[in-house]
């Protein structure tokens, strides 16, 4: 299957200035500064790219308010933090395909009329850091990067921040603070980056895979891209595979496409022959999805409509004979030591959660315990200053819904169903 | 805590325990004490406030400006204490 990001499969190794140029690398710049940043702007809104990052806002609109922002300058952040467990797309394109990422960033910066790039990569990715610092020396001997850009009078700096290891430090606004050199906490919105962002000023934040979709989109159109996905989702998907199938890995993928191409085809099916008990299409954030959900369509309104979400793509599988207090309990301890702190109503949530859980998984609390869920995630809905308080939420729920038997069990017996 | 306990002692009130609670999601409003099983919430606590809670503890009014917090995060959290999972 042809894609966008991955037209010949997943490169192997990292693609060099020359072997992207081969392939029209850096053309679409070209084509760019030849036009105004509001076409630009346009042709990205046309092909109705939406971030890869698991919110899924739409890429034009946000480019047009951080461009529409009176004050100056402006900045753009690629967000390669990268913190969601088992997300392996960032690093993989900002390795392999740093060009590409690259001028996806630089036509960015043109669209809003920034001077800076923050490229905001995660600090364990060390061939990742040094493939796009290269790149970045390859760039501006080009004249790609640097003063007067292709002789069209466009300045661009551009600057590597080292992504702290952990959960909130890729919610946009703590990679705002970590770039000014502050603790990775998540600020209360509004207002939005896009008016008042990094150092006060319009800050454009994008995920690397989001960017990695522009100098295609900016090259080929929009009519183009439009024929990969479905009408609404168009464009296609980096999906990430862990060890629970048995070809774990990156998979690129036109929205729309079965989950259970992506499963089978892609990935070769669960290991060891395991059937599936439940499916995570976004982990660990997501509802759990029942195995008969199998054939719902990757893309964000399907996964909406069957009860889960897309997010940024990670799909993981529960196989039968997991208990799902288990799973939950995991999930649940992981938002618990993710949380940053600062919001009294995500502390109270997270830890009251794991602890209930915990009283379930030892048989402790009986059925009365189970009715309290449901109240203290509706009683915490949208308090925080960030998403995270509403993570928890969807794996629960889903469990308590589609797996009453492990829980009742853990509450009656104190034992897990499964072992 | 410390302070509150020596008052209850002063006071020879037996019956009532001292301890520290997980995150009742208020810290903003806090140093926050929670009177359990008779459900009454005093935020804000200062020391010079504690003689008043001592004296409800034994019988006394109810401390009426520091109940101060949402009714419904009160509600929530008895309802946690109610069903043993704090």
């Amino acid at each position: 299957m042809e894609g966008i990001l991955f037209p010949h499969g997943v490169p192997e190794g990292r693609e060099s200035l020359s072997a992207y140029r081969s392939r029209g690398g850096y053309e679409a710049l070209g084509k760019a500064l030849q036009a105004s940043p509001e076409e630009l702007i346009k042709i990205v809104s046309d092909a109705g790219l939406r971030g890869r990052g698991g919110a899924g806002f739409p890429t034009g609109k946000k480019w047009q308010f951080t461009r529409e922002a009176p004050e100056q300058p402006r900045y753009l952040i690629v967000n390669g933090g990268e913190d969601e467990p088992g997300s392996k797309k960032d690093r993989v394109l900002l390795e392999n395909l740093p060009h590409l990422v690259l001028e996806g960033a630089i036509l960015g910066a043109y669209a809003i009329g920034a001077t800076k790039i923050y490229l905001y990569i995660n600090a364990q990715y060390d061939a990742a850091t040094q493939s796009i610092n290269d790149a970045i020396a390859e760039a501006k001997n080009a004249g790609y990067l640097g003063k007067n850009i292709l002789g069209r009078g466009f300045d661009l700096d551009i600057e590597v921040t080292a992504a702290p290891h952990n959960y909130v430090a890729g919610e946009d606004t703590a990679v705002i603070e970590v770039i000014e050199g502050k603790k990775a906490w998540p600020r209360q919105k509004p207002p939005f980056p896009v008016t008042v962002g990094l150092f006060g000023k319009p800050t454009l934040v994008n995920n690397v895979e989001t960017l990695a979709n522009v100098a295609p989109i900016a090259l080929r159109g929009a009519d183009w891209y439009g024929k990969f996905g479905t009408t609404e989702s168009s464009g296609t998907m980096i999906f990430s595979l862990n060890d629970d199938v048995n070809r774990p890995g990156v998979y690129e993928l036109p929205f729309g496409t079965p989950l259970r191409y992506l499963i089978e085809e892609c990935g070769g099916g669960m290991k060891n022959g395991k059937k599936i008990k439940a499916i995570m299409p976004a982990a660990p954030s997501s509802a759990f999805l029942p195995a008969d959900k199998i054939d719902t369509p990757l893309d964000p309104n399907s996964m909406r409509d069957a009860g889960s979400a897309l997010g940024c793509g990670v799909v993981r599988l529960i196989p039968k004979g997991t208990c799902i207090v288990e799973e939950v309990l995991k999930i649940s301890e992981f938002f618990t030591a993710e949380s940053c702190g600062q919001c009294p109503a995500c502390r109270m949530e997270t830890s009251t959660l794991t602890m209930m859980l915990k009283k379930v998984q030892a048989g402790q609390g009986g059925q009365p315990i189970l009715e309290q869920f449901g109240k203290i995630l509706a009683f915490n809905k949208g308090k925080g200053f960030c998403s995270l308080i509403g993570m928890p939420g969807p794996p629960i729920e889903s469990a308590l819904k589609l797996f009453p038997a492990d829980f009742a069990a853990h509450l009656t017996t104190g034992n897990c169903p499964e072992n | 805590m410390t302070e509150l306990q020596k008052r209850i002692d002063d006071k020879g009130l037996t019956d009532v325990e001292v301890k520290s609670y997980m995150c009742f999601g208020a810290c903003q409003e806090g140093p926050n004490i929670v009177l359990y099983p008779e459900k009454n919430w005093y935020a804000k606590v200062k020391v010079e406030d504690l003689d008043e809670i001592t004296e409800h503890l034994a019988g006394g009014p109810h401390v009426q400006r520091l109940d101060t917090i949402d009714s419904s995060l009160k509600e929530l959290i008895y309802q946690l204490l109610d069903t043993g999972v704090m």
